[in-house]
């Protein structure tokens, strides 16, 4: 029903009401850019203090954001209880490889990180643990010589200190930069990860979205328990290059963590929510000892 | 002055803050659910935005729709009207980090005498007189005794309490404990917090509040109280004013009282300030709600004071002009909230298209309402479709002029309650002034056992 032609208003003649002189006459809306944003799947705006509120994830419809390295520790560890390992450690250009230098400097300046991940023993849940956290934001978390020797001497001083060690994957695979040093990356990691478990000790991976390349092919997948987040792109190939190599359609949500859980390639989806709990439950199960701290969160479960 | 202001609201209180914004000159920008499409507070806008789906839910709560609207629009301040978001400390807050004037109290302010404990303590510092009771208790055999000391019947009340949820009613002290903890239980389950507090069950009560105004600079004006008594499942039916309970003396303290409350906590723009009244016209502080009412159009009659104007020029941050030596209430207003609901089947929601209309009119007769012929009436929405007000020179000629009001009001198509309302108005206790809340509760236990 057309209700336009009914209604004969019109707009009264009145002039602005004034009320002497008010600063609320120049006042313009604005709305700050960071104040939203917009769900890439769900496509609802989302508050981005709601969205930090929750983990990050999507309130409406569960989607995952990606997150940074120091965010996920601050997620993952007890409070003030992460005490970092090399954290001076840099790349340098080793096979002179063309514009790796300045890709190196922009990386350092956009993530405000030394490099593509972080490592250092901490607490969580109080139970004493090594902790690697890789990080998208610097050069796709690629791995390149450092990545690797950070993440084998976490393994090393795991070994050597009996603890548990805890990854969290997230890469473009190995860094082409550094060509077959990269590569290189992949057994010396599998070797500091094979001397950790013959000591007896649990080594937990995360897979977190997306994780591909030689770090699939190494570490991530070696872990005794292999845990990922919801929907996480999870290949060694990217998807497009196996269509074009066995020019087949590939199944839908085809290198989904779901997908992968499926197929017996990962054990557990976990939301992140839910993840500390998970790893707490995982590490005193396998014969951690929480400590009892004097902050006691009242009612987490 | 705000030469644009977004109304994120709809209905009656939509028109109404639209009618206030075309007197003032001010340009008006509507936002409605797909639902709402010909609604009439839409046409009656400058400019309107349709802002999602008939859920409000998905409309009129979609807070990041309204604020886009607003910037787009280039809108300088938002009233929220009453429900929806007018409570919201999030939205308010909100509000202000986009630069948009929201026209109620600050963020902190509604979100402070929304903890209803807080509340107490903070009216109670202030000298305001408080259902008597106690603060928080956690351990049982502590908050037993001190039920013992406030006296049975009591309530036992959630903090964060809301919806009749995390409250118990305790008769006996044999029956304490179990009410103390199935209350505790309840609210941390409904709310998260488990936090109870205790008040003494007053019964009979009627329900009295003052409407308060406040402007940026200090300056408070009690604009008079509004009886509120008859209710129906805690929702109100018919308001007055003045209350035929209160003697001027009571009236004088209460007044002092609502503007000690709002002082005390700094409050901004309108309020109002509810009360219980017990038998013996002891007063005592309930809540404070912190925003505009459903109605304050009785106010308006009484004082002759346009309310939402009022809101509209302390929130661009004029002063009071409004003094209270020159508030009198003059003569006596009635209200009756017309629902569309059928009164014969237990009040179950009438909606449909609207057939023929008639408004009833004369001297000092208003119906604020959105409807029109031939309108349909969306089920998405709370029920009520107007608000008949009259005002007269004494209560007895009030009452006459709404009933000879009522009689006039011709609303075809749909069932609603004028009928009720009329029954009401001839009912010994309503006109005798001694109703109190169990009114509605009391005259449907006569209608049963005559029938």
């Amino acid at each position: 029903m057309n209700t336009s032609d009914i209604f004969n208003f019109l707009k009264p003649k009145n002039e602005l009401e004034n009320q002497g002189d008010t600063l609320a006459a120049q006042n313009q809306p604005f709305i700050p850019d960071e104040l939203w944003v917009k769900c890439p799947v769900c496509k609802k705006p989302v508050l981005s203090s709601d969205l930090n509120e929750n983990f990050k994830v999507c309130p409406s419809c569960g989607y995952h954001f990606r997150i940074g390295a120091r965010q996920r520790i601050e997620i993952t560890a007890d409070k003030d209880s992460f005490e970092e390992f090399d954290a001076d450690m840099t790349s340098v250009n080793i096979i002179d490889f063309p514009d790796y230098t300045r890709k190196l400097k922009n990386a350092k300046l956009n993530s405000g990180e030394n490099e593509s991940v972080i490592t250092g023993k901490a607490k969580i849940g109080g139970c004493e643990v090594v902790l690697a956290v890789m990080n998208s934001q610097f050069m796709m978390g690629s791995m390149g010589t450092v990545t690797g020797e950070k993440i084998t001497r976490a393994f090393e001083y795991a070994t050597e200190h009996k603890l548990p060690v805890i990854i969290f994957t997230v890469s473009g695979g190995a860094r082409m930069q550094e060509g077959i040093l990269s590569l290189m990356q992949m057994a010396k990691t599998s070797a500091a990860a094979k001397l950790h478990s013959d000591a007896g000790l649990l080594y937990i991976t995360v897979l977190t979205d997306p994780t591909t390349g030689g770090v699939t092919a190494s570490f991530a997948m070696e872990g005794d328990i292999i845990l990922s987040e919801p929907k996480a792109l999870i290949a060694f190939a990217g998807p497009r290059v196996i269509e074009q190599t066995i020019r087949q359609k590939l199944p839908k949500d085809f290198q989904s963590a779901e997908f992968l859980l499926e197929k017996g390639f990962v054990d557990k989806v976990v939301p992140r929510s839910k993840m500390k709990d998970t790893l707490t439950s995982l590490l005193i199960l396998h014969g951690s000892v929480p400590e009892k701290t004097e902050e006691k969160e009242g009612d987490s479960q | 002055m705000f030469s644009k202001i977004l109304i994120a609201n709809r209905g009656e209180i939509a028109v109404r803050i639209i009618r206030a914004c075309r007197e003032m000159g001010i340009s008006t920008v509507a936002v409605y659910s797909k639902a709402d499409k010909d609604a009439l507070h839409v046409r009656m806008a400058d400019e309107s935005y349709c802002i999602g789906g008939p859920q409000v839910s998905d409309s009129y709560l979609n807070i990041a729709a309204i604020l886009e609207v607003a910037a787009l629009s280039g809108a300088q301040a938002i009233h929220p009207g009453y429900g929806l978001l007018s409570e919201n400390a999030k939205f308010a807050a909100l509000c202000k980090k986009c630069n948009i004037e929201f026209i109620g109290p600050s963020a902190e302010m509604i979100e402070r005498l929304g903890d209803k404990d807080e509340a107490r303590k903070t009216m109670r510092a202030a000298g305001v007189p408080v259902t008597p009771g106690s603060d928080i208790i956690e351990d049982i055999d502590e908050a037993r005794k001190k039920a013992e000391e406030i006296g049975f019947p009591l309530l036992v009340k959630a903090r964060s309490g809301g919806g009749g949820r995390g409250i118990r009613r305790v008769d006996r002290i044999e029956d304490f404990d179990n009410a103390f903890l199935s209350a505790k239980a309840e609210a941390k389950s409904a709310f998260g917090d488990g936090a109870v507090y205790m008040e003494k069950f007053l019964c009979p009560v009627k329900h009295v509040e003052m409407q308060l105004l406040s402007d940026k600079f200090g300056n408070v004006v009690c604009l008079g109280e509004r009886e509120c008594s008859v209710q129906r499942k805690n929702q109100k039916l018919i308001e007055e004013s003045p209350s035929p309970a209160i003697t001027p003396e009571i009236r004088k303290r209460m007044m002092e009282a609502a503007a000690k409350a709002a002082k005390a906590v700094g409050y901004e723009n309108a309020g109002t300030v509810e009360f219980l009244l017990d038998k013996d016209k002891n007063f005592y502080f309930m809540e404070m709600n912190t925003r505009l009412q459903v109605e304050h159009a009785v106010t308006e009659m009484v004082v002759g004071i346009d309310i939402v104007q009022w809101q509209i020029r302390i929130a661009s941050g004029a002063k009071l002009t409004v003094t209270q030596d020159r508030v009198f209430l003059h003569g006596n207003a009635i209200e009756c909230r017309i629902n569309a609901e059928d009164a014969d089947h237990d009040y179950r929601p009438s909606c449909g298209r609207i057939g023929f209309v008639h408004i009833p009119g004369g001297p000092n007769v208003r119906f604020d309402t959105a409807i029109y012929q031939d309108y349909d009436i969306p089920p998405y929405y709370d029920s009520m479709i107007g608000k008949l007000i009259v005002q007269a020179r004494s209560r007895e000629l009030a009452i006459r002029k709404m009933k000879m009001a009522l009689s006039e009001l011709t609303i075809n198509g749909i069932k609603h309650n004028r009928d009720l309302h009329i029954d009401i108005l001839s009912d010994p206790d309503f006109v005798s002034g001694e109703y109190t809340t169990s009114f509605m509760e009391e005259r449907a236990k006569r209608k049963e056992k005559s029938e």
